[in-house]
């Protein structure tokens, strides 16, 4: 004879309104640099080499871009990863944000 | 300001006497930004607050480490060696990055207390006598970042 059957509730899973962790972790955030006319050209290609680890090449590109067009979109990523990159680009006292795509 | 000598191990930087001390007179006045001036992001998504606050605990924590290592950086005796014409600093490369944001946060601070002015402006500000000693220091700090960037 089978035994008597608790029934199981499932709890109710609160969804959180603020943030989606599935989205958090996919690429769907820009890292992005706004031009401030105080900073030195040198410093901040210096700044996007020493940031990401990129060649002096492309990060002249994005300077360069920043300079002209006002902003460059430097990375695409998750939103822990643009964090990270926006927090270091701000210890340089860059002006950088990151942006939903 | 210029690289003199760059191996695998410290650079090493000639000052003269005067740059000398220009250079510790424009670093004392680290940090001029005020904290909570960064924002993450150009909108206000209410579920960057949390982010927003754990970057300005960070930059201001941040400034108070980078006060405290120059000052540390600074009163070691075998910073600054007295030549015949001026003076040889010894950086390591982590020292260099960090003069780099500490001088870039004095030069930033200096244009937002001028405003942030645009170019043409800002040489004109150089006849008003209020806002000339920021100038002025906005100036040596872009000449000891560029020494500091030198290869």
């Amino acid at each position: 004879m089978a035994e008597p059957v608790t029934p199981v509730v499932k709890p109710e899973i609160e969804k959180n309104q603020q943030t989606d962790p599935k989205q958090d972790l996919e690429p769907g955030y820009l890292v992005v640099c706004w031009n401030d006319p105080v900073n030195l050209m040198t410093y901040v290609t210096h700044v996007f080499q020493t940031v990401f680890g990129w060649q002096r090449q492309k990060a002249e590109f994005h300077m360069l871009q920043v300079h002209n067009q006002g902003k460059s979109v430097l990375v695409r990523d998750t939103l822990e990863r643009a964090e990270h990159y926006v927090h270091q680009l701000h210890k340089y006292t860059l002006h950088a944000t990151l942006e939903r795509d | 300001m210029q690289r003199i000598f760059s191996s695998d191990g410290p650079s090493v930087f000639h000052l003269s006497a005067h740059e000398k001390e220009l250079f510790l007179k424009v670093l004392e006045l680290y940090p001029l930004i005020p904290d909570g001036h960064s924002r993450l992001s150009k909108t206000e998504a209410p579920a960057l607050e949390e982010a927003q606050r754990l970057l300005d605990e960070a930059l201001a924590e941040q400034r108070q480490t980078n006060r405290r290592q120059l000052d540390a950086m600074l009163a070691s005796p075998q910073r600054f060696t007295a030549q015949r014409r001026g003076f040889r600093l010894r950086l390591a490369s982590s020292e260099i990055e960090q003069l780099l944001q500490i001088l870039n946060d004095i030069r930033v601070g200096c244009w937002l207390l001028l405003g942030s002015p645009e170019e043409p402006k800002r040489q004109r500000m150089l006849g008003d006598p209020k806002k000339m000693p920021y100038i002025v220091v906005m100036d040596l700090c872009g000449h000891f970042q560029s020494a500091l960037l030198q290869e």
